[in-house]
C-alpha cells in the first residue's frame, strides 16, 4: 500500500548531481539528475522508445540524453532531439515529477502534480538550523516501509533491541505514556521518571546521577517521524516543562517506500549541544546508528516471516497504541485516496 | 462490590486536580485497575480500565464526550455506566460510585 499525494524524500542533496541517479520510489522508476544552474530534476527512468533506463544516459546542456539511441529530454520532460529524425511529434515526452529542495534533502511529489504544494513538506529545520548539529544517513532495507513506522512509535523496543546504546530496561517498564491523534499525525509521549541514562546518555551528557528522560514522538503521515528526545538530571522539572540543563536532540526520520517491501530510510540525528563540535555531531550519529542497524536487522528478519506466511495472525499489546493509530490513519487516506481514483474523469 | 484484597468502602484514589476533562486517569487499587475521568460538564466518573476485547488500559484511549475508545482496537464504553458498545468487546466494564471531598477523588469499591 502506497500513499501517493505526498512529498517523499527522494534523496540526500549531496546525491543528486550532474551524474543520473536510478532510484525506485513507490515502485516507480525515477532518475534524479541536476541542472547547470543546480535545479533537481526527476524523470521517469524509462525512455519512451525502447524503454532504456534514461538513467544509463548522461546529461548534455541540462537535458537528459539516453544511452541507447541518443534522444534527450528536458526538464520538462519534453523530447528535444530525435537523431537522424528532422520532426519530433509533440506526444513524445517522459512523465516529471515536482521536486523541491530542503533540509539538505531532494523531495519528490509522487501523486497529481497540481497538487504539489511545497508548504505541504513537513518541518525538518534542524536539519539547517544554526543551533542544531545534524547528522544523517540513508539505510535501504529489505522490508515493508510500514514496519519502520511501527518501531518508531513504540520505544519500548530499545529495552531489547538497544540495550548498549539508547535503551536500558527503564525504556520499557517505568515509562509514562500518553498518546493523542489528530487527523494525520500521532503524538506519543513519554516520560521515563529518575532512572539511569542509558549508555548513548551517559556518554553525551555526562549525568551525576539519575535522570528524567523524554520522548516525544511525532507521526505525520504518511511517513515522518521526529522525534525530540532528551533528559534532564532528576529533580530539575523536567516534567514541568523545564527541558534545559540537560541534553536534547531530535531523531528525524523520512521512511520512503521504495518497492512494497523495500525501503529507503532517511534519517538524522541532530543535538543542539555543543551543535558546532563535529565530534559531538559524530558521535550522536554514530550510537544512534549503531542503533538503527539493529533495526534493520529485525525489519529484514520480520519482512521475511510476513512473506513466509502473509495471512498469520499478529496479536497487539498495550505498547502499541500509538502504531495501531498510525495505521488507522494511513488506511483511512489510503481508502480516501483509492475513492478519488475510481471517480470517473 | 469488593475487589480482591480490599475492603468494600469508600477509598481516596488521587487528588481531584488529577482528573481533567478530556483524558482518562488511570490507577491501580489492589489487583483492580480503575479509569477516572471527569466529563465537560463537571462530574467525575470511574469504571473499569482494563478493555474486555484483549489487554489495553481504556484509560490511556481517546475520550470522546461521555465515552471513550479504547487505545488498541477503538471499543467504546461508557464512562458513566462501563455499558460497551463495541466493536471487539462485547462485555462491560465496572462502574465505581465516585464523590469528591477536602480536593481528593473517593470511589466505593
Ligand atoms: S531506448 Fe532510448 S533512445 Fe532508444
Ligand atoms: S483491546 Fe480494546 S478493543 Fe481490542
Ligand atoms: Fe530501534
Amino acid at each position: 500500500m502506497f500513499l501517493y499525494n505526498h512529498w517523499y524524500v527522494a534523496a540526500w542533496s549531496t546525491e543528486v548531481s550532474g551524474q543520473p541517479l536510478a532510484r525506485t520510489l513507490l515502485n516507480e522508476p525515477v532518475v534524479l539528475y541536476r541542472t547547470a544552474d543546480g535545479q533537481p530534476v526527476a524523470m521517469e527512468d524509462r525512455c519512451p522508445h525502447r524503454r532504456a533506463p534514461l538513467s544509463l544516459g548522461k546529461v548534455v546542456n541540462d537535458r537528459l540524453q539516453c544511452h541507447y539511441h541518443g534522444l534527450q529530454f528536458a526538464p520538462g520532460g519534453a523530447c528535444v532531439r530525435i537523431p537522424g529524425q528532422e520532426r519530433i511529434p509533440a506526444s513524445v515526452s517522459v512523465r516529471t515529477y515536482p521536486v523541491a529542495e530542503r533540509y539538505r534533502w531532494v523531495w519528490i511529489w509522487m501523486g497529481n502534480p497540481d497538487e504539489a504544494d511545497p508548504d505541504l513538506i513537513p518541518d525538518y529545520r534542524w536539519m539547517t538550523d544554526d543551533q542544531w548539529g545534524a547528522k544523517g544517513d540513508r539505510y535501504h532495507v529489505k522490508a515493508n516501509w510500514q514496519l519502520i513506522v511501527d518501531n518508531l512509535l513504540d520505544l519500548t523496543h530499545l529495552a531489547f533491541v538497544h540495550e548498549t546504546t539508547i535503551g536500558n530496561a527503564a525504556v520499557a517498564e517505568s515509562a509514562d505514556v500518553k498518546v493523542t491523534r489528530g487527523p494525520a499525525n500521532v503524538l506519543v509521549t513519554r516520560w521515563i521518571i529518575d532512572q539511569p541514562p542509558p549508555p548513548t546518555y551517559a556518554k553525551v551528557g555526562n549525568f551525576p546521577g539519575p535522570v528524567d528522560r523524554w520522548q516525544f514522538i511525532d507521526f505525520t503521515a504518511p511517513s515522518f517521524l521526529r522525534l525530540h528526545v532528551g533528559a534532564t538530571p532528576t529533580g530539575t522539572g523536567g516534567p514541568q516543562g523545564n527541558l534545559e540543563g540537560g541534553i536534547q536532540m531530535r531523531n528525524l526520520n523520512c521512511i520512503t517506500p521504495e518497492t512494497e517491501s523495500t525501503t529507503h530510510y532517511f534519517w538524522a540525528q541532530a543535538h543542539n549541544f555543543d551543535p558546532h563540535n563535529q565530534a559531538v555531531t559524530d558521535l550522536a550519529f554514530e550510537q544512534v546508528s549503531t542503533a538503527f542497524r539493529e533495526d534493520v536487522v529485525v525489519f529484514e528478519a520480520q519482512q521475511r516471516v510476513i512473506a513466509h506466511c502473509p495471512d498469520s495472525k499478529e496479536i497487539d499489546i498495550n505498547s502499541d497504541a500509538g502504531g495501531i493509530q498510525a495505521r488507522r490513519i494511513l488506511a483511512r487516506m489510503h481508502d480516501a485516496e483509492t475513492a478519488r481514483q475510481s471517480v470517473p474523469a | 462490590m469488593t475487589e480482591q484484597g480490599l475492603q468494600s468502602g469508600w477509598v481516596v484514589v488521587c487528588d481531584s486536580a488529577k482528573v481533567t476533562p478530556g483524558e482518562g486517569f488511570g490507577i491501580a487499587l489492589g489487583d483492580a485497575r480503575v479509569g477516572i475521568y471527569r466529563l465537560d460538564d463537571g462530574s467525575l466518573h470511574a469504571i473499569g480500565d482494563i478493555c474486555t476485547h484483549e489487554f489495553a488500559l481504556l484509560s490511556d484511549g481517546f475520550v470522546d464526550g461521555d465515552q471513550v475508545e479504547c487505545p488498541l482496537h477503538a471499543a467504546l464504553f461508557d464512562i458513566r455506566t462501563g455499558k460497551c458498545h463495541g466493536p471487539m468487546a462485547f462485555v462491560d466494564v465496572p462502574a465505581y460510585p465516585t464523590r469528591e471531598q477536602d480536593g481528593k477523588v473517593l470511589i466505593f469499591v
